[in-house]
């Protein structure tokens, strides 16, 4: 019993590393098309199939699905609570690569929020 | 120079997108149950499954909301930072038990409401870190 939550524990591990890689690629090619959107539909649009033409969105899309796929394989082994309040630390792993890789500020008050939230998240799985 | 502030606007977005988010959920589950039979087994099992759920409209309607969640979250991170949209987008921690109150008549626990303020305050402090940014910026 111990050997399979310490398998489910690495799994939710592995699908928020999936994830943060996933949004990684996303906000890297957003950023390389350096746009700033108005509320302009057709601007949106053209926005969207510019994007749909970089490989790294797809690259990210093909991490989401696997992380899909392993969130699936947890979902049915783990309850529901556990599996969610341990997924919240990817916010831990959005915001160290944010810092690390995109090069974002990640300053005081955006940590202490972030783990205001993380506690929140397990606070409400766990009740 | 791209502009990194967050607005009403976004945060009305990132709301949608949760929003979105949590149907694509209730329609995947609603076209699961659709081809939910006897146990899987075999891989045949699971073709079996799939073509059943591939002809539930749900499962086409997730597929579209998915879709749409795309496009709007491709949308506010042009305009913010992935550090901040990401804790921002966990409002749906608190939308969900709204909604089962309001449309489901659940009770809340003390233990869930006090979780939920404290993700609030999380997500307060995750904006306002925004805003510190901007005005460093000005």
């Amino acid at each position: 019993m111990k050997e399979g939550l310490l398998l489910v524990l690495f799994l939710i591990v592995l699908t928020s590393i999936c994830d943060t890689i996933n949004q990684l690629f996303l906000k890297s090619a957003i950023n390389s098309l350096g746009v700033s959107l108005s509320a302009n539909l057709i601007k949106i649009i053209q926005f969207i199939f510019r994007l749909a033409r970089l490989p790294r969105v797809w690259i990210g899309f093909l991490f989401s699905v696997l992380s899909l796929c392993i969130w699936l394989i947890v979902l049915s082994q783990a309850d529901l609570n556990f599996a969610f309040s341990v997924d919240s630390m990817h916010y831990i792993f959005i915001a160290l690569a944010s810092q690390m890789i995109l090069k974002e500020k990640v300053g005081f008050r955006r940590w202490l929020g972030t783990i205001f939230i993380i506690i929140g998240i397990v606070v409400v799985s766990l009740s | 120079m791209i502009k990194k502030k967050l607005t009403l606007n976004i945060l009305l977005f990132l709301v949608f997108s949760d929003i979105l988010e949590t149907f694509t959920h209730f329609c995947f589950k609603k076209s699961a149950l659709v081809g939910s039979g006897p146990d899987i087994k075999s891989f045949a099992d699971v073709l079996f499954f799939l073509r059943v759920a591939f002809l539930s409209p749900f499962l086409w309607l997730g597929l579209f909301s998915v879709l749409l969640t795309f496009i709007i979250w491709s949308t506010i991170l042009s305009k913010i930072d992935l550090s901040v949209a990401v804790p921002i987008a966990s409002f749906s921690y608190i939308l969900v038990p709204l909604v089962s109150i309001i449309y489901l008549h659940e009770r809340i626990s003390m233990l869930r409401w006090i979780g939920i303020l404290i993700i609030l305050s999380g997500v307060i402090f995750v904006c306002l870190s925004s805003k510190e940014k901007e005005s460093l910026l000005q």
